[in-house]
């Protein structure tokens, strides 16, 4: 509701450009004003976008003069294939790294990804991004930006994975290389606190073996943060990406957000927020039901 | 607070790094917004320590550039045309906190000719220049948004571990919340929010304040988590025993236990803010021309001919590294009980 | 009288007039014997190909009588045709629909001949009840189409009736010189198609972009074939289009046209540049140079077509209401001093503009009326060198003086100083914007540069005109005077320095009026264009827009697109689009 108001508060609206066309007259652009119900009060205007909301219908865009809920989703569906196989991709290549840099053996693992975290995690992703777009346009080893060729367009659908897979490597690249810091940490973290626990030594000193400790019984045991952590990147997959995909022109959740704000389209704006939101909560709350559902001390707890 | 050997020396290099903002008028050679409307996008200029016939010497000298027949943004030296660097000369005046003025630079070379240590940006302003003056303004919005941060969260942090009850709950709820946020989306809804009758240093300013404002989580969780601890201890105990007001007790006894927590904080929360306004100038949300700030340095490079050509202007983009490397190193280091978990 | 006005109009309608007569005797292509068609007196193509080009945003609609966006409009002025068009290159009328047009003595009554036997693309028959229709619903207040406006002549809407089977008479209120440039774009809508939805009001809803493709029909060289969201638009040919080429093949050659979504300008010149566009419509300067070192290694060519009709200014707030308790009255006191204005004209670098901003590729300007109009121009109009000399003499001529510190003090002994408004998006104008700020700092005064968001600057400088100085851009449609009205008519929209006043606040604006007024009823060309140099003269003069640069057309395409002609007037590049060929191979992509 907050954001509905302040975009009111914001002088100008839609059709300003309009009126700078000189062969259009002001009349046309009042009537079109009237039309669109700009003119009605804000309580009237926010209550009957609320009607609306809850019966599915999310307003319509000015700018594109078309309902914005499809539009979103299309969006949407984008942004969730970029940062869902980013995410799929950070933690598979995290979670062995993360698992075994926290064990004894191999210490070289752990040097070596601790240093690679840092040097990843002072780099911007903005640098990132930049850098291997520079990498793209001087090299032409894979494309820099957009989502499609249109030679796909016409292509079979195998040809068009391919494009697609190509289109995808620098931006996946980036969000991968963002975020394994972060969970490299993470993962490093849990590990080692559950490998000093009591049972751990025990299991050690009965012989069993050294990667079937780690994932096996370690594991399991330093997993309750870790599950909390995938369930917020899962709701946080609307959002992480929205400077990445402004950079590379993919055409995601974040672009359409920010064309939505500079041109002043109420019904997208509010749309877009809300449906991140909805997201959001529905992230955590799957956080939390995994949460239930895979640590036993919190269900024990619960009844004791 | 001891500080090791690797701490102390990170702490001058970063004390060295702000002394360099500081005065950036004097170390560089030219002012932020004199415009070289012949030499756009000129590349970083080639010292030469050898002259036309080949003898080397000790002395620097850069050579005049002209254009290239044929094209718009190409140059070629005139190694019949060199001048040598000359030290501490007297160029455009500047200030330095706005109170010590003078015109003294650090190096320059003779009117002819032009030194640009990092080449040239679109309008012909050198970039160098740019770079010191721009520090000015990044490093500022870090330390600023830090300290409201670390003061908001300190703040709630407290009152929540210390009270407890409901005001723990409700911060605390409130905390995840903001925590959950993705904080460009806040910040971009925010921006297009704004008044727009704000100038756009006002609305920078202000974008400022709003993003600290929803830092304040993760200082206040540790806080609290401080606080906790230190609320059961013998001392408060004994001092409310001796009838000391909440705010004694706090300020006296909870709120040094916090430092330690607040140091490390800061060290890591800096760098963060920074990232975030160059962030915010990159996408054009800062400040006005011809006031340079990193992020508004690396803005042109969103056209791909740009980066694709003049690849001296992601230089202050890969400066940054080292600058956040600064900080994280430090804030990992002065990290209390790194040294027992590592053993 | 209109015999002598136009002579090349002349010529070419007498010719295909001729031609349409051959043709209509000896018939090559398959259509009925009393179709005339309109031949083409262009080079001959051979038929075949998609020709791709790109868009940078997503039309919102297929209705020609609702849409305002570019891209909406490009897509819709390939499909449909109007009863008279102008030829972007030439610039003059041309025979469209309408086989031929004749007006009144009084100039009041234009008299329009429809062609025989022409087909909408869906193949059903044009008559004269489309024509009507089409008229009846642009001017109908309740669909609230922008075109309306461009109908009202002398504050009346146009009126139109039938005068026999095949023509039509159009009613002015009063004498509109050049009335015939008024039918260009007003596309011939299907009645058989809309009419339904006119009657249930719900016209402004028809021919969006999911409607099916047998739902839309007009009277353009392409018709659509597919619409994917978030992709591309893809036109095919239009096998009734009523054009051919001399030897009588029916047109357009390109048997599909397909519209590429892109999101931004440099998206466009990538996906040209790996081939995957054949032709781009609007190059920035700077990709223009970088496209010039490639073009010969990858058979493509960037051609310059010349200055466009947009022109850049700078402009101060001289409207008498402004905002409650602001300096911008006190600013005033300087901004309207003729000499004031003129001084900073003076003081600034149009070629450092051109040069920086356009990469040489622009045309500095002293006149609003840039070199495209070549007929318009008044070339006696002086173009003084950039003197900061010269500007400080006339600065001190109007009372003004220098302090110790080199800033610029008026009579009361303020300092000066402004803030530019500008839109934050458009950078060519911000780096303009940026230039002036430091040139005027030479002068000793001091300006602050405040980008804002498009829709805020509007609101500023239409409404509340809270702002001291702005810079914008405006595009003429058209290189007719009549196009301007708006701006320099006291009573105009957008007459963006002194706005809300309905009359004239200086004599020299009285005089403008007058001389704008005149020229509107005026018929005569050279008398009309005798008033308009004097308009110029006195903008010159008295400078209440400051013009800076006009940036040039700047397109590039294929070498195998035959029968390119980049014109100077919008669409550059597609406006001719049915005479398009793409010779050797296939083009980019399967046909």
């Amino acid at each position: 509701m907050l954001s509905f108001v302040f975009l009111q508060l914001a002088p100008g609206d839609f059709f300003d450009e309009m009126r700078l066309n000189p062969q259009i007259s002001p009349e046309a652009v009042a009537r079109l004003h009237r039309e669109y119900g700009l003119d009605k009060p804000l309580p009237v205007r926010y209550f009957s976008w609320l009607k609306s909301a809850a019966s599915g219908d999310w307003g319509t865009s000015f700018a594109y003069n078309a309902p914005v809920a499809p539009l979103i989703w299309s969006r949407a569906r984008n942004t969730l294939l970029l940062t869902g196989l980013s995410m799929l991709l950070c933690w598979m290549i995290a979670l062995p790294i993360g698992v075994f840099s926290a064990g004894e053996r191999h210490r070289w693992i752990d040097h070596g990804c601790s240093f690679l975290t840092s040097f990843l995690l002072v780099t911007p992703d903005l640098l990132l991004a930049l850098g291997l777009l520079w990498i793209a346009l001087r090299t032409h080893w894979f494309p820099a930006g957009g989502m499609f060729s249109l030679k796909s367009a016409h292509a079979g659908s195998v040809a068009q994975c391919r494009d697609l897979a190509f289109h995808l490597i620098a931006p996946v690249a980036v969000l991968v290389l963002g975020g394994l810091p972060v969970l490299l940490r993470h993962i490093r973290a849990a590990m080692t606190d559950a490998l000093q626990t009591p049972y751990i030594r025990a299991a050690r000193s009965h012989g069993i073996p050294y990667s079937r400790l780690l994932f096996r019984h370690a594991l399991p045991a330093a997993s309750a943060p870790l599950v909390s952590l995938f369930g917020y990147s899962l709701g946080s997959l609307l959002s992480t990406s929205l400077l990445i995909e402004v950079v590379m022109n993919w055409p995601g959740l974040g672009p359409l957000l920010l064309e939505a704000i500079l041109a002043r389209d109420v019904y997208m704006v509010i749309g877009t927020v809300m449906f991140s939101a909805l997201f959001l909560a529905g992230g955590m709350f799957v956080a939390d039901v995994l949460l239930f559902a895979t640590d036993p001390r919190i269900r024990t707890k619960d009844i004791g | 607070m001891k500080m090791s050997r690797i701490a102390a020396l990170l702490v001058t290099a970063l004390a060295f790094l702000c002394l360099t903002v500081v005065f950036a008028g004097f170390l560089a050679p030219y002012d932020v917004a004199q415009q070289n409307r012949k030499l756009a996008f000129a590349p970083p200029s080639v010292i030469h320590f050898a002259d036309a016939s080949g003898r080397i010497h000790l002395h620097p000298s850069v050579c005049a550039l002209e254009d290239r027949p044929g094209a718009f943004g190409e140059y070629r030296e005139n190694h019949l045309n060199c001048f040598p660097i000359q030290y501490l000369v007297r160029g455009t005046p500047y200030e330095v906190f706005g109170v010590v003025k003078s015109n003294l630079h650090l190096f320059g070379v003779a009117p002819q000719t032009k030194i640009f240590l990092m080449g040239t940006d679109s309008y012909g302003r050198d970039l160098f220049s740019r770079f010191l003056c721009g520090g000015q303004i990044s490093l500022l919005a870090g330390l600023t948004a830090t300290l409201l941060s670390l003061a908001v969260g300190a703040l709630l942090g407290t009152l929540a571990g210390y009270f407890g009850g409901w005001l723990d709950a409700s911060i605390m709820r409130g905390a995840e919340l903001f925590l959950a946020l993705p904080w460009l989306y806040f910040l971009f809804a925010a921006r297009a929010f704004l008044p727009l009758s704000l100038s756009a240093t006002g609305a920078f300013w202000l974008l400022i304040a709003v993003m600290s404002l929803v830092g304040w989580a993760r200082p206040a969780r540790l806080i609290r988590g401080v606080v906790l601890s230190s609320r059961e201890r013998h001392y408060v105990l004994a001092a409310r025993l001796f009838g000391g007001s909440d705010t004694y007790i706090m300020r006296r006894h909870i709120l040094p236990e916090t430092y330690s927590i607040l140091l490390t904080q800061a060290v890591l929360l800096i760098p963060q803010y920074v990232l975030a306004e160059v962030t915010l100038s990159f996408l054009g949300l800062g400040v006005a021309e011809p006031t340079p700030t990193w992020g508004n340095m690396l803005s042109t490079l969103q056209k791909y001919s740009v980066l694709a050509t003049y690849w001296w202007m992601l230089i202050p983009g890969l400066l940054l590294i080292p600058v956040f490397c600064g900080f994280v190193l430090l804030a990992n280091e002065l990290q209390p009980g790194r040294k027992a978990r590592a053993a | 009288m209109w015999l002598c006005t136009y002579p090349r109009f002349t010529a070419s309608v007498l010719l295909s007039a001729s031609a349409c007569l051959l043709s209509s005797v000896g018939s090559a292509q398959s259509h009925s014997s009393n179709e005339e068609l309109v031949i083409s007196d262009n080079p001959v193509g051979h038929p075949g190909g998609r020709l791709v080009t790109s868009l940078r945003s997503e039309p919102k609609t297929l209705n020609p009588i609702t849409s305002i966006d570019i891209s909406s409009r490009e897509v819709i002025a390939q499909m449909t045709g109007d009863l008279i068009h102008i030829n972007r290159l030439s610039q003059n009328t041309e025979l469209a629909i309408a086989k031929s047009w004749t007006v009144s003595r009084d100039g009041l009554q234009y008299t329009l001949k429809l062609r025989h036997g022409l087909r909408f693309s869906d193949g059903h028959a044009l008559d004269v009840e489309d024509v009507l229709f089409s008229f009846q619903v642009y001017l109908d207040e309740k669909v609230n189409s922008p075109q309306r406006d461009l109908l009202i002549v002398g504050g009346k809407p146009i009126t139109v009736h039938q005068v026999d089977s095949d023509a039509l008479v159009f009613q002015l209120a009063q004498p509109y010189a050049a009335a015939e440039r008024l039918f260009d774009s007003i596309a011939i809508l299907p009645k058989h198609l809309l009419d339904q939805a006119y009657k249930d009001g719900k016209l402004a809803q028809a021919w969006g972009l999911g409607t099916s493709p047998e739902k839309v029909a007009g009277l353009g060289p392409f018709r659509l074939k597919e619409y994917v969201a978030g992709q591309h638009l893809t036109l095919e040919r239009n096998p009734y289009y009523w054009k051919a080429d001399r030897a009588k093949h029916r047109l357009p050659y390109l048997d599909q046209i397909t519209f590429l979504f892109v999101p931004n300008a440099d998206a466009e010149v990538i996906r040209f540049q790996a081939g995957d566009t054949d032709v781009l419509n609007r190059l920035s300067a700077e990709d223009y140079s970088a496209l010039e070192k490639d073009q010969t290694k990858h058979a493509f060519h960037v051609y310059d077509a010349g200055p466009s009709l947009e022109y850049n200014f700078l402009f101060f707030n001289l409207n008498s209401v402004l905002p409650a308790r602001s300096e911008i009255s006190r600013k005033q006191g300087w901004f309207r001093q003729v000499k004031f204005r003129q001084a900073i004209s003076m003081a600034l670098d149009r070629d450092g503009m051109v040069r920086l901003v356009y990469r040489g590729r622009a045309t500095p300007l002293w006149t609003p009326v840039t070199s495209a109009s070549s007929f318009w121009i008044d070339t006696a109009v002086p173009h003084p060198v950039r003197s900061i000399d010269q500007a400080r003499k006339l600065l001190e001529a109007a009372g003004f003086s220098w302090s110790q510190s080199g800033d610029l003090i008026d009579s009361s002994g303020s300092p000066v100083r402004f803030s530019i408004l500008t839109s934050a998006s458009n950078s060519q104008r911000t780096q303009m914007a940026t230039m002036i700020q430091q040139d005027l700092r030479e002068v000793g005064i001091s300006v602050e540069v405040v980008p804002l968001e498009f829709r805020s600057v509007v609101d500023r400088i239409f409404q509340s005109h809270d702002y001291d100085a702005a810079l914008l851009g405006l595009g003429g449609g058209d290189v007719d005077p009549n196009s301007q009205m708006n701006v320099w008519l006291s009573s105009g929209n957008d007459h963006v320095w002194d706005l809300g006043e309905n009359h004239p606040a200086t004599n020299w604006e009285a005089e403008i009026d007058q001389l704008m007024v005149k020229q509107l009823s005026t018929l005569e060309p050279q008398a009309r264009k005798r008033l308009y140099d004097r308009v110029q003269e006195i903008i010159a003069e008295n400078l209440p827009v400051i013009s800076l640069v006009s940036p040039d057309v700047l397109v590039a395409a294929k070498d195998q697109l035959g029968n390119f002609k980049p014109a100077e007037l919008d669409p550059h590049t597609l406006w001719n689009s049915q005479e398009l060929y793409l010779s050797g191979t296939a083009a980019s992509g399967q046909p």
